[in-house]
């Protein structure tokens, strides 16, 4: 069939709205946007080929730098495949400050990624109340680990700082804090008339869809899909007794209100592991020796699988990873952007998957 | 210093415009730009604005080690700001290539090889307040007297 095409629009790759370079080339009709393909290539490092043939202590580092945003679930992977290579132990205590490092690092990643949203919208004032927000868990991830971007704080057989009791009161307390703000701008985000006009039925994903692209994280979530939080499958969050969240509508809208409710339940998971602290140390022993394993955790924006052989001298001779973010853009490209009824929707649709330019290239 | 100089130089001190460009960085660095907006660091309590569009700004941060998908284009988004202009490189990646610059790496550092930096913030990331105190520090230097200092 012959398709008639008006302009082919590229957005990007250095957009007002973007963080990150990427173009998006929209073949529209009139305002309207028949399909969508997005360019990537800006930012390819080859991290994977640097990694190859080097010890893991220096392998650690660069994967924390593969994503900056999500830098402590890349960590914890990466250690974790590596303790369970050599099977090394983790002890209880060290084991739940993962978990309470990883969860403030998830709530600092959606509050951003709901920042840039309300950002592209034009909802300037709800972005900075979210960026004000998000200082306070970036202080509290400063306090526990002694860096706010790229701490480093998970090693094999356990974590680099305690917990002491006063962090954990002031974390209590900044908890509290931070749970009645995000509450506050979430009925804001609910209730506003014109949030709802740029974000409801936009950019819709139907469950059909997501899984045909593959989707994953809150991007699934919101479309009715919570089987694909790799949570469920990590021994510390299932003594937790995690249950992820879900929402049926799949547009925009659903997508940061699927962020705003994982942010509240990342508190609740917070607040779980500090009830449940038990005292003993935090690091055991254990050197990492030869094997392979594919291993995944959940990342903020979804699966993120590592796959690692290493030699007896714990040097990693290959490595693989699969990021999360490239499963969301094919899903936005090819689903959600296709029949957006105006150009303007483009940026905000693309901003809702929360695209990880960096991760998805290496 | 005629008056219109002063004029020139009261207006450029209260309005700053600030574009940032991505070329190959771990998006560490990107986050802290971001977070100089928030209310607490406040960027724009100095008169700093943050449009991302090069056409209208006049001071470019540059975030990342340089990646070859960058090749012609850092230099057409520098040629695209108008003068007085300056470039600030953030972190170690535009610097030195951090941890990137390794064998077998494909990124290209320092970025100062391809557009001329006016001033560099180390650290991995460097902190928010390091950011601002950086854009803070260059401005005056570049665009006071500016009209006098080409002559
Ligand atoms: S300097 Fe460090 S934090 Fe900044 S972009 Fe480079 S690796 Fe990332």
């Amino acid at each position: 069939m012959k398709r008639t095409v008006d302009v082919s629009i590229p957005v990007g790759p250095v957009h007002p709205c973007w963080k990150e370079p990427a173009r998006v080339k929209c073949e529209t009709k009139g305002e309207y946007v028949l399909s969508a393909e997005v360019e990537l290539g800006y930012m390819k490092k080859g991290i994977e080929r640097i990694m190859r043939g080097r010890p893991w202590q220096e392998v650690m580092f660069l994967a924390e730098r593969v994503c900056g945003i999500c830098s402590v679930i890349h960590n914890m992977v990466f250690i974790e495949a590596l303790e369970a290579i050599s099977s090394i132990p983790v002890p209880d205590r060290a084991a739940l400050l993962r978990v309470v490092v990883n969860e403030l690092d998830r709530m600092q990643s959606h509050i951003l990624a709901n920042f840039s949203y309300c950002y592209t919208i034009e909802h300037e004032t709800l972005g900075m109340y979210l960026l004000d927000v998000r200082e306070k868990v970036m202080d509290e991830l400063e306090r526990i680990t002694g860096a706010r971007v790229t701490c480093a704080y998970i090693v094999p057989g356990g974590v680099r700082f305690d917990l002491r009791a006063e962090d954990a009161l002031h974390l209590r307390a900044n908890l509290a804090a931070i749970e009645e703000e995000i509450t506050r701008y979430m009925g804001m985000f609910e209730n506003g008339p014109l949030i709802a006009l740029r974000s409801r039925e936009i950019g819709i994903l139907t469950r059909e869809a997501a899984q045909e692209a593959c989707a994953v994280g809150p991007t699934a979530r919101a479309s009715g899909m919570p089987e694909t939080d790799r949570r469920l499958r990590h021994p510390t969050y299932q003594k937790l007794g995690f249950t992820p969240v879900s929402r049926e509508e799949g547009d925009n809208y659903a997508r940061i209100m699927m962020r705003f409710q994982e942010v509240l339940q990342s508190i609740a998971l917070i607040r779980m592991c500090l009830d449940s602290l038990p005292e003993g140390p935090i690091r055991g022993g254990g050197i990492p020796g030869a094997g392979e394993i594919a291993y995944s955790g959940e990342a903020p924006r979804g699966e993120l699988s590592y796959f690692i052989k290493t030699d007896a001298a714990g040097r990693v001779l290959d490595i693989a990873i699969q990021t999360p973010s490239i499963m969301n853009i094919e899903a936005c490209c090819h689903y959600m952007l296709k029949g957006v009824a105006s150009l303007a929707d483009v940026p905000s649709t693309f901003v809702s998957s929360d695209p990880c330019i960096a991760c998805t290239e290496r | 210093m005629s008056l219109l100089q002063r004029v020139k130089n009261f207006v450029r001190s209260k309005s700053i415009h600030v574009a940032y460009v991505d070329v190959g960085s771990c998006n560490g660095c990107d986050i802290e730009v971001l977070a100089c907006l928030s209310p607490r660091y406040d960027i724009e309590q100095y008169g700093i604005y943050v449009h991302n569009n090069p056409r209208e700004a006049d001071i470019l941060l540059v975030i990342g080690a340089f990646t070859p998908g960058w090749e012609e284009k850092l230099r057409s988004v520098w040629e695209k700001i108008p003068d007085p202009k300056a470039a600030i490189a953030i972190g170690n990646c535009p610097i030195s290539g951090c941890v990137f610059n390794r064998p077998h790496s494909l990124i290209d550092p320092p970025v100062a090889k391809h557009i001329p930096i006016s001033a560099q913030v180390p650290g991995c990331p460097p902190r928010p307040t390091e950011i601002l105190s950086a854009v803070l520090a260059v401005a005056p230097v570049v665009f006071k007297d500016y009209e006098v200092k080409k002559r």
